[in-house]
């Protein structure tokens, strides 16, 4: 991956923390294969660290945003 | 009537929300008149599951389950049906998997190997929960939302509708339940759990035949 790529996807991986942040602490889901609900700061944990449930965190919240944008949701 | 079965393990809290959910599918089932096979908790497993589709042949059965982009598993995460192992166990069948990504590869794979269609997520179930339930899917208003729609996909094909029409029923109610997400002033964390409903809409595919449902 070239630089220009790997700053946009810091880039879309620290908006999307930022948008976990915003989340009250109530928020629990249960993703992928976790077996237990992850509360907020799990889910921020997830992306921080990039694994692979963090990249699908990142993914999932990056195609929303598209759609809103767009107008689908 | 068709043959219907049902694989339900319930070996974790989020395993114990898609079990209590699919409870009115199983009463449903029989209800409808069908044969219905209900295999739950620790009768979820490979050699229960396999023996059944072999012998009793069922047109139409509902996984539960973890899951991966090859795989759905049963009880304690045993692998039932794999991409690389016996896709063509799902010979004949009209198959919905609640389970993770599972319609990525062995979606496709179990196609080509004689499944009707098959229908699953191409991105991971997420399952939202309410923090003041107590972990009781009874009562989780946000659960209730994630689970909903496939409730209803499950009961279209149930009642002879074709899986096409079932798909875009779920789809249809995953929308209605986003649009509340973004509108509703009831509870403040609901706006957040919009983009993971989201997922589960974007990722719900059907292969195979869109047409086919049971008699």
């Amino acid at each position: 991956m070239n630089e220009k790529n790997e700053e946009i996807e810091e880039i879309k991986k620290e908006l999307v923390i930022e948008r976990l942040r915003q989340a009250p602490s109530t928020v629990k889901i249960a993703f992928g294969s976790s077996n237990e609900f992850m509360n907020r700061d799990e889910l921020i944990e997830q992306v921080q660290k990039e694994t692979e449930l963090g990249k699908k965190i990142i993914k999932v919240q990056l195609e929303y945003l598209k759609a809103f944008k767009k107008g689908v949701v | 009537m068709a043959c219907v079965l049902f694989s339900r393990p319930c070996d974790d809290v989020t395993l114990n929300y898609l079990h209590y959910y699919s409870k009115e599918l199983v009463l449903e089932c029989d209800k409808i008149g069908h044969k219905t096979i209900n295999k739950e908790k620790e009768e979820a497993n490979k050699a229960i599951i396999i023996s059944i589709i072999n012998k009793q042949k069922p047109e139409l059965i509902m996984f539960n389950g973890h899951g991966s982009p090859e795989e759905i598993c049963g009880h304690k995460q045993e692998v039932i049906i794999s991409a690389k192992e016996n896709p063509e166990t799902l010979k004949n069948t009209i198959v919905y998997s609640l389970s993770c990504s599972s319609a990525l590869i062995l979606g496709p794979k179990s196609v080509e190997n004689g499944a009707i269609s098959f229908i699953g997520y191409e991105f991971d179930f997420a399952l939202g929960k309410d923090t003041e339930s107590e972990a009781s899917p009874k009562y989780d208003k946000i659960a209730k939302l994630f689970l909903e729609p496939s409730n209803i996909l499950f009961s279209s094909l149930l009642n002879k509708k074709n899986v096409k029409t079932s798909v875009e029923k779920a789809k249809k109610k995953m929308k209605e339940n986003i649009d509340y997400l973004h509108a509703t002033s009831s509870f403040p964390e609901a706006i957040y759990y919009a983009p993971f409903l989201f997922g589960n809409y974007l990722g719900l595919i059907a292969h195979g035949d869109n047409e086919a449902f049971i008699n």
